[in-house]
């Protein structure tokens, strides 16, 4: 008895493991599977190719306009919150200084012997002499310090470059403190160097920190930004980086020098006050990561973001777009044949089971992208894989109609029949 | 064989010595000192502790300590922290990103958002106005002054601005400036029971509320009556009545004298009476039930 029930049960199981199986598979390798996710693709490229900004009135589209999945993972999901602090990187917040205090701030942090020290502000003009000339002559006596400067680029295609905002002609050093994007937009990339008309190479900011402190690190750096932006990869919040103002620094002294001795010291503005937004930017690690909010890093944290991926060399990669592109294709085979399935053989439960199926399949893909960007730091575009996917079940009723006209027109071999359901 | 002894002591010892946490104070914020060493020194930014070493906080003080350079921890309410007791923050963080996309999603889709036109309470909180040295909480008059002697009372408020924290501080009537008692309280009330051990019958005592992190200059009466004192007046009431009076009307004739002379406290235990004796009566049972509404008891 008990022999028999033990034979029974493996064969039950058996039977719904294959009728599951089945569910997936027995439409997979129809040529009607095969052509309607081509015709799905057909579809997004048409619609993609219109002229038209058809999302001007469509608000989904432009809420998600800078929405990126990923950002789910700092603000809901604790991603980079034990990041253990960059001990290369000390900020020191410059406040509202003026330019005396300012030379007095970068004087009092160089004789602790950091080995390079940063100033993310510029410098339009002239302003009180006696100060101005206090600041040209710390400029002059830091050969360790990179100043900041602005492109401002002209010409048709936007290739020449004048470097402004580098009033104090006496530093060492000039960077651009430029990022080619638009100012409300998520700082996700920066471009680490510019080339203009003439094949002049601009250094940005962060890059000639990094080219300063380590050259091991710039070089590549310098490998992977030629030509190309370099996506950010943001591993500590504001307060996982050690931040000095000017009090604290005015307590210091000698007995205080290991904490700058030999360090990346960045000079900028900060600001914890959720309402003042100056030099605030928009970034990955917003605690709103989608809909209205404020920006919510000062720009010298994005710096030593920047600085921290190229020091400890862990930048993001990117899976090239054909692979997206493959992954949509398969991802849009399957859930074809899943589809045309239940649309042909439980037409009564298609809906409901396409429906579960797409809110499964966002949750499982949007895991999935936050995994490989979490564990490998691969950042896999998969909003062609869930475009695709709500767009197979409309695409089924084009193509059943398509089938069925081919069939009678050449005798196209198809599934689908007219009134089939 | 002692040689080997020694080694295997001497090497115990050195794991043990390399075992000790280093920390870092890797900021602060308020009046934040330090012992290291049998001496006491003023927090500094950047500044190395020892494994024994000690974290004072004032009132309102709060700092981050960076432990062997890899794990960072917080204190911020007032006291003194022996960081020698707390080895088990200096363990890396461990955070997994799967598990709490899991977690998110879940509590995502079966959360109940509510929407502004059905939850007045979660929505009427955002005010569309500047504050002018008004302070964000209101307390309603009636509990400008209250007299106690004892029961489960809470002294409540009500805020103008969304917070979830509050500062409440009862004062003497010697010194007001600094308070003789305080207590960061998550709710808009507080139970007068939490801080009687705080205060002496007979004597009057002033509270504010305020949200965290702000102050509230209007403070309000709280007298605390020894029990003889109250029962002495209890009696006076009781007195007063018609000699018809049942039990129950007595009981709702003096909780509405009670309530009048601003025993609150008591006032709530008879009106909780007369409705127990009596009740059929809806006069009885509104009154309480409003008196439950009006004064937070839930």
């Amino acid at each position: 008895m008990s022999t028999d029930n033990h034979q029974h049960e493996p064969e039950s199981k058996k039977k719904e493991k294959k009728k599951f199986h089945r569910h997936l598979t027995k439409y997979l390798t129809e040529r009607d599977t095969v052509f309607a996710t081509i015709w799905v693709f057909i579809f997004i490229f048409v619609l993609g190719s219109i002229p038209l900004n058809l999302g001007v009135i469509n608000p989904i589209k432009l809420s998600l306009k800078d929405f990126d999945s990923n950002d789910m993972s700092y603000s809901k999901l604790g991603k980079a919150k034990t990041t253990p602090p960059d001990s290369n990187i000390v900020v020191v917040n410059i406040g509202t200084i003026d330019r005396e205090g300012l030379a007095m701030m970068i004087d009092k942090v160089a004789s602790y012997h950091p080995k390079v020290m940063a100033l993310d502000a510029y410098f339009s003009g002239p302003r009180d002499p006696a100060q101005d000339s206090i600041l040209r002559e710390t400029f002059a006596k830091n050969p360790n310090l990179i100043a900041a400067s602005i492109l401002q680029l002209s010409g048709k295609e936007g290739d020449t470059a004048v470097e402004r905002g580098n009033y104090f002609k006496t530093a060492h050093q000039f960077a651009y403190v430029n990022f080619f994007q638009d100012s409300i937009s998520t700082f996700r990339a920066f471009e680490p160097f510019y080339e203009d008309y003439a094949k002049k190479k601009y250094t940005s900011f962060s890059a000639a920190v990094v080219k300063a402190y380590n050259p091991e690190a710039y070089e590549l750096l310098e490998k992977k930004g030629h030509h190309h932006k370099v996506l950010i990869n943001y591993s500590r919040h504001p307060s996982q980086y050690l931040t000095v103002d000017f009090d604290n620094l005015m307590m210091m002294n000698e007995s205080d020098s290991a904490i700058f001795a030999h360090k990346i010291v960045l000079f900028g503005y900060v600001n914890n006050d959720p309402n003042d937004i100056t030099d605030k930017k928009f970034t990955p690690m917003n605690k709103k990561f989608y809909g209205k909010s404020v920006p919510d890093m000062n720009g010298i944290y994005i710096h030593a973001n920047i600085i921290s991926m190229a020091l400890e060399k862990n930048y993001i990669k990117k899976l090239p777009s054909w692979v997206n592109l493959l992954i949509a294709i398969i991802i849009c085979w399957f859930h074809m044949s899943f589809f045309i399935h239940y649309y042909l053989e439980s037409h009564i439960w298609f809906h409901l089971a396409a429906k579960l199926a797409q809110v499964a399949s966002a949750i499982f893909f949007v895991w999935l992208g936050i995994y490989l960007y979490d564990k490998y730091r691969l950042k896999v575009d998969l909003k062609l894989s869930l475009i695709v996917i709500v767009m197979a079940v409309d695409v089924i009723y084009f193509y059943e109609a398509w089938a069925v006209w081919m069939h009678r027109k050449f005798k196209y071999r198809t599934v689908f029949k007219p009134h089939n359901h | 064989m002692k040689k080997l002894q020694f080694f295997i002591l001497f090497t115990m010892i050195a794991g043990m010595l390399h075992a000790q946490n280093t920390y870092m104070l890797y900021s602060y914020k308020g009046n934040v000192s330090v012992v290291d060493n049998n001496t006491t020194t003023a927090a500094k930014l950047g500044k190395t502790l020892s494994a024994n070493a000690i974290v004072k906080l004032g009132n309102g003080a709060s700092v981050t300590l960076l432990c062997n350079q890899a794990a960072m921890f917080s204190f911020s309410k007032a006291g003194s922290y022996k960081l020698s007791s707390y080895t088990d923050l200096c363990k890396p963080g461990k955070n997994s990103v799967s598990a709490n996309y899991v977690k998110y999603v879940w509590a995502q889709m079966t959360k109940d958002h509510g929407s502004p036109g059905s939850n007045r309470k979660a929505y009427m909180n955002t005010v569309g106005a500047v504050s002018r040295s008004i302070n964000n909480i209101w307390v309603d008059p009636r509990l400008d002054t209250v007299n106690y002697s004892t029961g489960a009372f809470p002294l409540s408020w009500k805020s103008y601005a969304s917070a979830d924290n509050f500062d409440f501080k009862l004062f003497s009537s010697d010194n007001l400036t600094t308070p003789i008692f305080q207590k960061e309280v998550h709710k808009k009330k507080i139970p007068i029971k939490d801080f009687t051990s705080a205060m002496k019958p007979g004597n009057t005592y002033y509270w504010s509320a305020a949200i965290k992190g702000e102050n509230n200059e209007e403070l309000k009466v709280l007298h605390y009556y020894s029990d003889d004192d109250f029962q002495k007046f209890e009696k006076k009431l009781k007195a007063q009545g018609p000699e018809s009076e049942t039990e129950a009307q007595q009981a709702y004739r003096l909780a509405f004298m009670l309530e009048d002379a601003h025993f609150l406290s008591e006032a709530f235990k008879y009106y909780q009476k007369a409705d127990e004796l009596d009740k059929d009566n809806v006069l009885y049972r509104n009154t309480l039930m409003s008196f439950r509404k009006d004064y937070e008891l839930k």
